[in-house]
């Protein structure tokens, strides 16, 4: 187990007042807060950081780990002492880390892992609602899919322990998702207590990467790269879409950027979204004699100059 | 691939099928009535029906409360701080896709 330096983490120093342990962290939360931030690896500094700050905005855990933190530095290797816990004994109602996952290894180890939900025979309770993010493909939006889905469960065992326990689910996705919203699956949640029904399992939607399409609601975009000429002439070509290819006529005297828009060709849904393709114009290069001559008959033909408003420029 | 264990759930999708009400919002959210209650008084969210016991809250409105949950658990945030941030969000999030329309990250 790997020694974590709570206070590098929110960057302030082992002296440091509760004050500025508050403002720091709140500052670094911000930034780091995975709803907001465009970090890459937001969520997990965002973990790190609540960890930290659990231990260290109580005055009670923070003198705990200052005692066997002495000395130690991040990432070198850390065994509590022997013995250790036994004079202290820990009450905070925050405990557990903001997701219900456990806190690092390292955290347990100090502080005990989180008591688990205390049954009590007559008490019915509704289970809990879990949330869970799942990633599918834009395609799986259009055609409905069938998924299956791991999930990371924390549960408590017989000695109230929490530990992590896989879960396989198959969902019928349907047709017409949109990246943000929210599947519910009835009664998949945490388990009601005595007779109390079980929770639901709320699932985020969210779309992998596609190299070539990016979508913006039901709306979906594509760069559609076209030669001068098929701008300047109009031109017939075939394009993928998320469903397969479609035949489209790009209109002579197409400017780049223009937006083809194939209506209804985006996410289905009433109504449908939209697909676009964006053009842009890729010049061929010059490199031989030959294409630089064509490129000389183009500018002697052509009067024309693509400043028009510039001063100063010549054509 | 196919699980010995796996079991095919229904699902529906929240934001085109329900209304919640104030108690499965917070059951969805883990939001307790109080801060849902002071989030419609602030305008971040906006149900139907006159009282909190008859308020019905569209699809959208589990997103909000889910982020408006998170601003108050992690950094703390009163309702009027809730109801500026949500604001901002949704004004980037309309910048973002903008941006993506046109292929810039």
């Amino acid at each position: 187990m790997k020694f974590k330096d709570y206070y590098e983490t929110i960057g302030v120093p082992r002296s440091a007042t509760q004050d500025e342990i508050k403002r720091a962290y709140r500052k670094l939360a911000r930034k780091y807060h995975p709803d907001v931030s465009q970090h890459v690896d937001a969520e997990i500094r965002f973990k790190e950081l609540g960890e930290a700050y659990a231990v260290l905005k109580d005055p009670e855990k923070r003198a705990a780990y200052d005692q066997v933190g002495n000395g130690a530095h991040a990432g070198q290797d850390f065994q509590p002492p022997p013995g250790w816990g036994a004079g202290f004994e820990f009450s905070g109602s925050d405990f557990g880390s903001a997701d219900g996952m456990p806190h690092s290894d390292f955290f347990e180890s100090l502080f005990g892992r989180q008591s688990g939900r205390a049954y009590q025979r007559d008490t019915h309770a509704r289970g809990k609602d879990h949330h869970a993010k799942v990633l599918i493909d834009l395609e799986d939006a259009y055609h409905g899919a069938q998924r299956s889905i791991t999930l990371q469960v924390p549960v408590a065992d017989e000695n109230g322990h929490v530990i992590i326990r896989e879960r396989k689910l198959d969902v019928l996705i349907p047709s017409g998702i949109r990246a943000g919203q929210h599947l519910r699956l009835a009664g998949q949640g945490e388990p009601g207590v005595g007779n109390g029904p079980a929770g639901d399992l709320y699932l985020e939607i969210g779309f992998n990467p596609h190299v070539q399409f990016r979508v913006d609601g039901r709306d979906v975009f594509l760069d559609l790269p076209i030669a001068p000429w098929e701008a300047a002439l109009g031109c017939s070509l075939t394009m993928p879409t998320p469903e397969g290819s479609v035949q489209i006529t790009v209109p002579a005297g197409s400017a780049a950027g223009r937006q083809l828009r194939l209506k209804g060709k985006g996410i289905p849904g009433d109504p449908a979204g939209d697909l676009y393709a964006v053009l842009s114009i890729v010049l061929p290069p010059a490199v031989t004699d030959r294409e630089k001559a064509a490129y000389l008959t183009l500018s002697g033909i052509f009067n024309f100059n693509p400043r028009p408003h510039m001063k100063g420029s010549t054509s | 691939m196919k699980y010995v264990n796996a079991e095919v759930v229904p699902a529906s999708v929240v934001e085109e099928s329900c209304y919640l009400s104030l108690t499965e919002l917070c059951q969805a959210s883990n939001a307790t009535e109080d801060h849902v209650i002071a989030w419609v008084f602030e305008g971040v969210l906006a149900p139907i029906g006159d009282i909190p016991q008859d308020w019905q809250f569209t699809g959208q409105s589990l997103r909000r409360t889910r982020l408006a949950c998170s601003f108050v658990r992690d950094l703390e945030i009163n309702p009027a701080g809730v109801a500026l941030a949500l604001d901002l969000l949704d004004e980037i999030t309309v910048l973002r896709a903008r941006l993506k329309r046109f292929g810039i990250r």
